[in-house]
C-alpha cells in the first residue's frame, strides 16, 4: 500500500521477480512499464483513446466506436459465460437497451423470446438476424422446424455456440446499423464474434462451474384430506352427479394415500460446465482452440441438455498483402426429455403435459399400486377410490420412467477467407462459409400407458438435415483526401443458399413389450417427418462512410436482395445516417461545458429494411399435394396450399435520432435514442371463410403496424477508490406497439394457445396479441354464482345446474338472451379487448463492486406495462375431479363465507365459472416484475500468489440466478410464454413449467 | 451466382397449373375427392360418430370436449371442435369437387377423353351432393320443418383457389336439396354401370351408388314416392332382395361379415377404405373404434370414449339375445356395455360405411308404408329380410302389425338396432322432427330447442358476414 505526495511521487517495494508494473486509472489509458533494472520511473497516463480505438462489429467489417452513427450496443462475452444458460441470448436480458429477452419456460434449451425494439411482425419471425463471425446463422427451434413438433425437447441452434467462446456481442438496432443486411434486418442484427488468438505468449485457460437448479413458485395444491372434503362438498352441491364419490386410497402400510405429484415431476437438477482453451500466436499467425462440455439438468425429471463442442480460429498474415484464415466449430447437443412438459408452443393442453398433470391429478390417487406396479387404467391413471367420474389424464410416473422424446443436434459452423490488400487503401476479401445442422430425433412411447398405449408402443426416428453455404465477396476502399476528408467505401456481393431435408420412420405395435428401440420388432411401419426445402438469396450491397475531421459523419447504405421464396423477387433496401461530434468543435472544447462533456455526439438515421424470416420456401405457388386413398395415389388442392404469386418482403421504415455523451473522461457515458419504426406490407395469412374450402389461408402483403420508443443507457463509475470501485449501468426502453392495418374484411387475427384456447387477438388500434377475454363482475354474494358481463355490459349469472343456465337475475329465473339472440355467454360475442400483453418497459441495471480481489456483480432486470393471462389458474380452480389450488378453501364461495369470494360456489362439474371454458378477466394479472437475475461474487487470487504456483491467473466465484422476484403476479413467474416466440401469442401462462432458480460455483484458471 | 435457384420448382407437390396435365394426375385427383370425404373430421370418423353421440344410445365417459362431450350434451357452441371441424372438412371436400369439375370442363376432358371425363365428373358430383346432404343434417333445420324454407347452407358450386370469395349467404334448405338431387341425377347418368372389381365397386361410386344415395336423400325430404321410384331401380320386387341391374347388391347372410375384412361384400354399397399407412386412416381422436370400443384393459381396442346407454336401444326387449347383432356388443367389468362394431386396433383400419344395402331396404319399406298408410306387404317383407337374417327366431308377416303406424315404428326400431354406431340415428330423428331423447343426465331436446341442430361454425360467421347463425 502506498500513497502519493502532492507531486504524485510514490514509493513501492516489489519483489525482484516482478517484470513489469501496470498503471491504470478510469478514463485514462492503461500502461505497462517494464521494470528491468530501473528503480525510478516517470509515468504519465494519457487520456484514454480507448473509445477511439475500440471497435464495434458492423455488417461486413468493423468500425471505430467513435465513428458509429447508428444504435449499436456491445455486450462482452465474459458477461455470459458464467451463467448456466444453454445459449447466449438468454444471458442478454437486461444488458442492452432496446432488447427484450423473456425466458419462455423452464424447459432446457427453449429459445427465449428475443425482440429488438419491439415485435416487428405478425406472421413472419420477429427474431433478430444472428450473424456469427460474419455468417448469418440458423435461428428458431429445430425441434419444430416445419411447424410440427418433433420431440418434447427444445433445440435452439444457437446453443451450439459455447458462451465461453464469445468475445463480444454487438446488437445493431437502427437502419444505419442494420441496412447492410437489407431484407433480413427488420428485427435488428446481432453480431457474434468468437474469440481469436493474440500475438504473444501462449495462453491456456480453464473455465468451469458446477451448480444446482430448482423450481420455484409452484402452487400449493389440496392435500388428500382437503381434496376429499372440498370435492365431496362440490358433489353435494350438484345433485345430478351424486354418484360421484371420493374416498381415500390406502398404501401398503394402511395409511391414506396423499400424493404430492410435483415430487414425481420436479427435481433439483445438477449442472456443470467445463471449457479449456489455448490461444496465442506470432506476429504473423494467431490461433484460438477451445473445447467445451456442459451437462445441464432441467427442473423436470429427465429434461437434460448437454453440449460438447470445439472451436478453432486461425488467422495468418502470409505477407504484406495477403491474409488467410478461417474457423471450424463443431458442436453436438443432446436435448433430452421423457415426455411433453406442456410448455413448448402447442403443448399447453397435452394430456401428459408435465407442467399441468401435477396440478390436475388428485392427491388421493397413488402413483403406484401396493404391489409396486404402476397405478394405471389403460392409457390413463387408475381411479383408485374415485367413482362416478372418468379420469382421462395419465400417470406421469411410468411415462417419466419409460418413454423418451429426445433430439440430438450436430452442428458444423465453419468458414475460410482470404484477404488481399493490393494497395494500402484497398482491401479485397472473400469468405466462404458452411453451416450444416443435423437434427436426429429419437422418440419412444411406452405401450404400458399414456400416448403409446392405444398404439401398443410407438417409436419414431427422424433425421433433419439443414445446410447453408454463404459466399461473400467485398472490396473496401479507405482513403483520406486532404487532411480531413475521410472516406470508406464498401461494395460487395453475397449468395446464401439453404436447403433442408427431413425423413423419418414411425413404428407402432410392439412385438414384445420389452422392446424400446425402433430397430426392434414392430408390426406397423410408416413414414414421418418428411420435409424438403430450398431457398436462395442473391445480394449486392454497398456502404459509403464519410467523415470530416472526425466531427461530421455521413453514412449511406444500399442493398439489393433477390429471394427465391418471394413472387416479387427483387427488393431494394437502404439507409442513411448523419452524426455530429459536437465535442470536437472548438466552441465546445473551449467552453466550460467542454471540460465536463468530453464527448457529445448527435446522430440520426433513416432507412428501409425488410423481413423474410419464416416465409415458406414455395410461397408464390398454389400447390396440389399428394395423399393416399386405400393405398392409391391421390392429388388434391385440400392437401396442398394456396400461393400468392406477388408476395414480397415485409418492410420497416425506421427513423432513429439520438445522442451519445461522455462526461468526465467517460466516467459517465450515456446513449439516448428515439425511434419510430413503421412496418408495412406485413404478410398476413388472411383467413377465408371455411366454406370457401381453401386448404390454407392465402398470404397477402397487407398489414401495417408501428413500434415507437425511447431508449436510454447510462453507464457510470460512481465510486473510484484505490481499493474499491463501483461501476454501474442502467438501461430502459419504452416501446409502444400498435397495429394500424389488417386486411379488408379481416377485423382481427387470433392466436390460439395450442389449438384449444384463444386469448390473444390482434386488432387495429391495439398492440399485437392483445388479451381478449370475457369480463366478470365477481361472485354473487347471495348465491355464489359467477357473474359474467356481456358485450352490452349486462350482468349475467351462471349456474351450471340451472335451467336456464344463464340468467339476468341472481335467482336464476330470467333467461338471458343476448342482443343477437344467444342464450349463453361466449367469447366470440362477449369478450373484450382487455389488456396489453407486450411489455412497454424493459431494461436492466447491472452493478459491479470491486474491492481488492473481490468482485460482486449484481444484475437486476425488469419488464413493466403488460399483463399476463394466467390460464393455469383456470385449471387450478376447475371444479371437475381436478385437484385445486389450496386457496379454494378460503377464496371460494361457501354458505359460511359469502362476501368477496374470488371463486364461484364449488359445484362439481363446473368448468365454466372459473375460466376453463371461457378465458376470463379474473385470470389476467399485471405482469410487471423486477428480478434479481444474477448475483456473482468472485475472488481473483493475486497474481503474485499465482505465479508462485506457476499459474498466471485464477478466479473463483459463486453465482445465483433468479434469486428473487418482485411482482404482484400470482403465478410462479410472469416472465413466461406458453406460445414461445409467437408474435401474437405473448402474455400467456397456460400450464407452463416456470423458470428455474440456480446456484453455482465456478473457477477460471489461466496457465 | 445461380440465378435459376431463385425460381425453385417444388419437388414434393404439383403446381396448380399442371394439375390437369396428365391422365394420371386427373385420376389421382378423382381419388382425392374420396380421400377428402374420408377425412377424420368427416366420413372417416367424426361425422358418423356425431350422428350417434348426438342422440340417445351412448353415454359419454371421458368428459372431453375434443371428443364430443359438448355434442353429447347437445350444447355445442359455435366454436366447438366438432362444429368447426365438420364444417370445414365438408367444405374442403366440396371445393375439391368444384375445382375438379371446373378443371375437367376447362382442360381435363380433352386429356382423358369425354367418356372417362363424364364418369369422373359424375363421381365429383356424387361426392359434392353427399357433402351438402351431410352438412344439412347438422347445420340446418330439417326439411320437414316448413318443407325446406329455412336457412340452409352457403351453396358453392365453383372452385376457389384464392382469397376474396368469403361472402356468401345461406341458400334455403330446399335449394340445397334441389342441388343435391340434381347432382345425384347427373351422377346416375354419368357414372359407369360397374367399376369392375368388388373393391372398386365399394370404394368408388357407380350408377347404383347414386341411386342408393337418392333413396336416403328423398327419405330425408319425406318425398316417399321418389324413395320408392329410386329404390325400385335397385331392389327387386320380392325376396331375396337384390338389385336387378348394374352392380349387384344383396344382404349378407351373416351381418358381422359386413364389418370384417375385406369389407367389400355385396351389402356394402359405399365404404371408405383404410390402411395402416400414415394419412390413409382416420387419425388421432377421429376413429370410430377409438370412440366406441372400450380400452384394452376392458377387452377392447379403443379409448372407451362412449359406452352404450343402458336405457337406449340395447334395452329394447324386442332385440332378442339370440340376435346376431349382439355380436357387436361387448361387456366390461361392472356390466358396462360397449359397441365393438369397429374392432380393428390402432391405427383403426375398419372401413367406415357411407351406405349399405339394408338401409335402402328399410328406407323403401318405410316409404311404402308412409305413402300408402297401410301395412304394406312388401314393406313387411323388406323389414323381415333385415330382421330375420340376424334374428332367426323372428319372422315378420303382415299379421305382425296392427297398423301402418306400428309397422313404421318397427321399421324405425329396426334402423336403430341395425345401424347402431353407423351415424344414422341423429338423422333419422331429425328428418321426422322427433325430439332427441334424454340420455344420461342430458335432458330431452325438442325441435326448436337450442342444441337440437348445431350452431354455425364461428369461423364462418366471423369471416363470412353474409352467413347468419342458427
Amino acid at each position: 500500500t502506498t500513497v502519493t505526495d502532492v507531486a504524485g511521487v510514490f514509493h513501492l517495494n516489489i519483489s525482484n521477480k516482478v517484470r513489469a508494473l501496470q498503471f491504470s486509472y478510469i478514463g485514462l489509458e492503461e500502461q505497462l512499464v517494464p521494470v528491468g533494472n530501473k528503480t525510478s520511473f516517470s509515468v504519465t497516463l494519457h487520456a484514454s483513446n480507448k473509445n477511439l480505438s475500440e471497435v464495434v462489429v458492423v455488417g461486413y467489417g468493423t468500425q471505430r466506436k467513435t465513428e458509429v452513427t447508428g444504435s449499436i450496443t456491445t455486450v462482452k462475452g465474459s458477461a455470459l459465460s458464467e451463467t448456466p444458460i444453454q445459449s447466449f441470448e438468454s444471458g442478454l436480458a437486461g444488458r442492452s437497451a432496446g432488447v427484450q429477452i423473456t425466458q419462455a419456460s423452464g424447459v432446457a434449451n427453449e429459445p427465449p423470446v428475443f425482440r429488438v425494439r419491439g415485435t416487428n411482425s405478425i406472421s413472419l419471425s420477429s427474431y433478430p438476424l444472428i450473424v456469427v463471425d460474419g455468417v448469418p446463422s440458423y435461428t428458431g427451434d429445430f425441434n419444430n422446424p416445419a411447424g410440427t413438433e418433433l420431440t418434447s425437447a427444445s433445440a435452439n441452434p444457437l446453443a451450439s455456440i459455447n458462451p465461453s467462446d464469445i468475445e463480444s456481442i454487438d446488437i445493431a438496432k437502427d437502419p444505419a446499423a442494420t441496412a447492410i443486411y437489407g431484407s433480413r434486418a427488420a428485427n435488428g442484427v446481432v453480431f457474434i464474434t468468437t474469440k481469436k488468438g493474440k500475438a504473444g505468449r501462449v495462453k491456456v485457460t480453464y473455465d468451469g462451474w458446477v451448480g444446482q437448479v430448482k423450481a420455484y413458485g409452484l402452487p400449493q395444491m389440496l392435500n388428500a384430506d382437503q381434496y376429499i372434503a372440498f370435492k365431496s362438498q362440490a358433489v353435494a352441491n350438484n345433485p345430478t352427479l351424486n354418484n360421484v364419490t371420493f374416498n381415500y386410497a390406502k398404501d401398503k402400510n394402511g395409511n391414506n394415500v396423499n400424493t404430492k405429484w410435483f415430487d414425481y415431476i420436479y427435481r433439483t437438477g445438477t449442472s456443470h460446465s467445463h471449457n479449456l482453451s489455448i490461444s496465442g500466436g506470432s506476429d504473423a499467425t494467431t490461433y484460438y482452440l477451445s473445447g467445451g462440455f456442459t451437462k445441464q439438468e432441467g427442473i423436470i425429471r429427465r429434461n437434460d441438455f448437454s453440449r460438447a463442442n470445439i472451436l478453432t480460429n486461425i488467422d495468418s498474415r502470409v505477407n504484406k498483402w495477403l491474409t488467410i484464415g478461417g474457423k471450424v466449430s463443431y458442436s453436438d447437443e443432446q436435448n433430452l426429455s421423457a415426455a411433453s412438459s406442456g410448455s413448448l408452443p402447442g403443448e399447453a393442453f397435452n394430456t401428459v403435459g408435465l407442467g399441468r398433470i401435477g396440478e390436475v391429478l388428485p392427491s388421493i390417487l397413488p402413483a403406484y399400486n401396493n404391489d409396486g406396479s404402476y397405478n394405471i387404467n389403460g392409457a390413463s391413471i387408475g381411479y383408485a377410490n374415485i367413482t362416478g367420474t372418468a379420469i382421462s389424464y395419465y400417470n406421469p410416473v411410468p411415462i417419466l420412467d419409460l418413454s423418451r422424446s429426445n433430439n440430438e443436434v450436430s452442428h458444423l459452423q465453419s468458414n475460410v477467407y482470404a484477404q488481399i490488400k493490393p494497395l494500402s487503401w484497398i482491401t479485397l476479401k472473400s469468405i466462404y462459409a458452411v453451416d450444416n445442422l443435423w437434427v436426429d430425433v429419437d422418440n419412444f412411447s411406452t405401450p404400458i400407458t399414456g400416448d403409446g398405449y392405444a398404439a401398443t408402443g410407438s417409436a419414431s426416428s427422424i433425421l433433419g438435415k439443414y445446410k447453408e453455404w454463404v459466399w461473400t465477396n467485398t472490396a473496401q476502399f479507405d482513403h483520406t483526401f486532404g487532411d480531413d476528408h475521410n472516406f470508406t467505401l464498401l461494395v460487395g456481393n453475397e449468395q446464401t443458399r439453404r436447403t433442408s431435408e427431413g425423413y423419418g420412420l414411425n413404428r407402432t405395435t410392439l412385438s414384445d413389450p420389452a422392446y424400446t428401440e425402433i430397430q426392434a420388432g414392430f408390426t406397423i411401419n410408416n413414414y414421418t417427418g418428411l420435409q424438403l426445402g430450398q431457398n436462395y438469396l442473391l445480394s449486392t450491397f454497398g456502404r459509403l462512410n464519410y467523415n470530416y475531421a472526425h466531427k461530421y459523419y455521413l453514412v449511406g447504405t444500399l442493398r439489393q436482395d433477390e429471394y427465391s421464396a418471394f413472387g416479387k423477387k427483387k427488393g431494394i433496401f437502404g439507409g442513411g445516417s448523419v452524426g455530429w461530434e459536437v465535442a470536437q468543435e472548438d466552441f465546445w472544447k473551449n467552453s466550460g461545458i467542454g471540460h465536463i462533456f468530453n464527448s457529445f455526439k448527435i446522430r440520426g438515421s433513416y432507412g428501409k429494411v425488410g423481413n423474410n424470416g419464416g416465409i415458406s420456401d414455395f410461397a408464390p405457388y398454389s400447390l396440389y399435394g399428394s395423399g393416399v386413398y386405400g393405398g392409391l395415389a391421390t392429388l388434391s388442392f385440400p392437401l396442398g396450399s394456396v400461393g400468392n404469386p406477388i408476395i414480397q418482403w415485409e418492410t420497416s421504415t425506421q427513423t432513429d435520432v439520438g445522442f451519445n455523451v461522455g462526461i468526465l473522461h467517460d466516467r459517465i457515458t450515456g446513449q439516448f435514442a428515439y425511434y419510430n419504426n413503421n412496418i408495412n406490407h406485413l404478410i398476413l395469412a388472411v383467413s377465408q371463410a371455411p366454406s370457401t374450402g381453401l386448404p390454407t389461408a392465402p398470404n397477402l402483403n397487407i398489414g401495417s403496424m408501428y413500434n415507437r420508443g425511447i431508449e436510454a443507457t447510462i453507464n457510470a463509475v460512481p465510486v473510484q477508490k484505490k481499493d474499491f470501485t463501483w461501476t454501474t449501468s442502467f438501461n430502459v426502453t419504452y416501446n409502444e406497439n400498435k397495429v394500424t392495418g389488417l386486411a379488408p374484411g379481416l377485423t382481427a387475427v387470433q392466436t390460439g394457445t395450442s389449438g384449444l384456447e384463444t386469448v390473444n387477438q390482434t386488432k387495429v388500434g391495439y398492440s399485437e396479441g392483445y388479451l381478449w377475454v370475457v369480463r366478470t363482475a365477481g361472485v354473487d354474494p347471495g348465491t355464489g354464482k359467477r357473474i359474467f358481463v356481456n358485450s352490452a355490459n349486462t350482468k349475467v349469472y351462471f349456474n351450471l345446474l340451472g335451467s336456464p343456465q344463464y340468467t339476468t337475475d341472481a335467482a336464476g329465473t330470467v333467461k338471458y338472451v343476448s342482443p343477437t339472440g344467444a342464450t349463453s355467454i361466449s367469447q366470440a360475442a362477449d369478450a373484450v379487448m382487455y389488456k396489453n400483453a407486450l411489455p412497454r418497459y424493459v431494461g436492466g441495471w447491472s452493478n459491479n463492486f470491486a474491492y481488492k480481489g473481490f468482485s460482486l456483480d449484481v444484475l437486476l432486470t425488469y419488464q413493466a406495462g403488460f399483463y399476463v393471462y394466467y390460464g393455469t389458474n383456470a385449471g387450478l380452480h376447475d371444479q371437475r375431479f381436478w385437484n385445486n389450488a389450496a386457496d379454494v378453501l378460503t377464496d371460494a364461495w361457501s354458505a359460511k363465507s359469502t362476501n368477496n369470494a374470488k371463486y364461484a360456489k364449488p359445484i362439481f362439474g363446473d368448468n365454466v365459472s372459473n375460466g376453463s371454458t371461457l378465458p376470463l378477466d379474473i385470470n389476467v394479472f399485471k405482469g410487471d416484475f423486477i428480478k434479481l437475475r444474477n448475483v456473482t461474487l468472485s475472488y481473483t487470487v493475486p497474481p503474485v500468489v499465482m505465479q508462485r504456483i506457476g499459474l498466471t491467473s485464477a478466479r473463483v466465484y459463486i453465482s445465483g440466478q433468479n434469486l428473487g422476484i418482485s411482482t404482484k403476479y400470482p403465478g410462479p413467474d410472469p416472465e413466461v410464454s406458453s406460445n414461445g416466440n409467437s408474435n401474437g401469442g405473448q402474455g400467456v401462462d397456460r400450464n407452463t413449467v416456470a423458470n428455474a432458480r440456480t446456484f453455482l460455483v465456478g473457477l477460471n484458471v489461466g496457465f | 451466382c445461380q440465378r435459376s435457384d431463385l425460381y425453385p420448382v417444388p419437388q414434393t407437390s404439383v403446381a396448380d397449373v399442371s394439375a390437369f396435365s396428365t391422365a394420371g394426375r386427373i385420376q389421382s385427383q378423382v381419388l382425392s375427392l374420396y380421400g377428402a370425404l374420408k377425412a377424420g373430421g368427416f366420413y372417416g370418423g367424426r361425422y358418423l360418430i356425431s350422428g350417434d353421440i348426438k342422440a340417445d344410445n351412448f353415454i359419454n365417459e371421458q368428459s372431453n370436449n375434443v371428443t364430443g362431450y359438448d355434442v353429447w350434451q347437445e350444447l355445442p357452441t359455435n366454436s366447438s371442435t366438432m362444429v368447426l371441424n365438420f364444417w370445414s372438412a365438408a367444405y374442403l371436400t366440396i371445393n375439391d369437387c368444384n375445382l375438379f369439375i371446373d378443371g375437367m370442363n376447362a382442360s381435363g376432358s380433352t386429356v382423358v377423353g369425354s367418356t372417362l371425363a363424364g364418369n369422373y365428373i359424375a363421381e365429383a358430383k356424387l361426392i359434392r351432393a353427399l357433402s351438402y346432404y351431410s352438412l344439412l343434417q347438422y347445420y340446418a333445420l330439417p326439411y320437414a320443418n316448413g318443407n325446406g324454407v329455412n336457412k340452409g347452407l352457403p351453396l358453392r358450386l365453383h372452385g376457389i383457389k384464392s382469397g376474396g370469395y368469403s361472402l356468401l349467404a345461406r341458400s334455403p334448405v330446399d335449394s340445397v336439396y334441389l342441388q343435391i338431387i340434381s347432382d345425384l341425377n347427373d351422377a346416375e347418368a354419368g357414372l359407369p354401370i360397374s367399376n369392375g372389381s368388388a373393391y372398386n365397386n365399394v370404394t368408388r361410386a357407380h350408377r347404383n351408388t347414386a341411386i342408393a344415395l337418392k333413396t336416403r336423400v328423398y327419405l330425408t325430404m319425406q318425398n316417399y314416392n321418389s324413395v320408392i321410384t329410386e329404390a325400385n331401380k335397385i331392389v327387386s320386387a320380392s325376396a331375396p332382395f337384390t338389385s336387378p341391374s348394374g352392380v349387384t347388391f344383396a344382404l349378407q347372410s351373416e351381418i358381422t361379415k359386413v364389418f370384417a375384412p375385406p369389407y367389400t361384400t355385396s351389402e356394402s354399397i359405399f365404404s371408405l377404405p383404410m390402411s395402416a399407412t400414415t394419412g390413409d386412416n382416420p387419425g388421432t381422436q377421429n376413429q370410430l373404434g377409438f370412440y366406441f370400443s372400450p380400452s384394452k384393459a376392458a377387452g377392447g381396442t379403443g379409448n372407451g370414449e362412449y359406452s352404450l346407454n343402458a336405457s337406449g336401444v340395447i334395452a329394447d326387449p324386442n332385440w332378442l339375445a339370440t340376435d346376431r347383432r349382439w355380436a357387436f356388443i361387448a361387456s366390461s367389468a361392472g356390466g358396462k356395455k360397449w359397441l365393438n362394431k369397429y374392432p380393428a386396433p390402432s391405427p383403426y383400419t375398419d372401413y367406415p360405411i357411407v351406405i349399405r344395402y339394408s338401409e335402402v331396404l328399410l328406407s323403401l319399406a318405410e316409404a311404402r308404408v308412409r305413402s300408402t298408410s297401410t301395412v304394406d306387404p312388401q314393406a313387411v317383407a323388406l323389414l323381415n329380410a333385415v330382421r330375420h337374417r340376424s334374428d332367426a327366431a323372428t319372422t315378420y308377416t303382415v299379421a305382425s302389425f296392427a297398423s301402418a303406424t306400428s309397422l313404421i315404428n318397427a321399421i324405425l326400431e329396426e334402423r336403430n338396432i341395425e345401424f347402431l354406431g353407423e351415424g344414422l340415428r341423429n338423422n333419422d330423428m331429425m328428418r321426422l322432427l322427433l325430439p332427441l331423447p334424454t340420455h344420461g343426465n342430458i335432458p330431452q331436446k325438442n325441435p326448436g330447442d337450442g342444441g337440437y341442430i348445431w350452431p354455425i361454425s364461428a369461423t364462418e360467421l366471423n369471416l363470412n358476414t353474409l352467413c347468419t347463425d342458427n
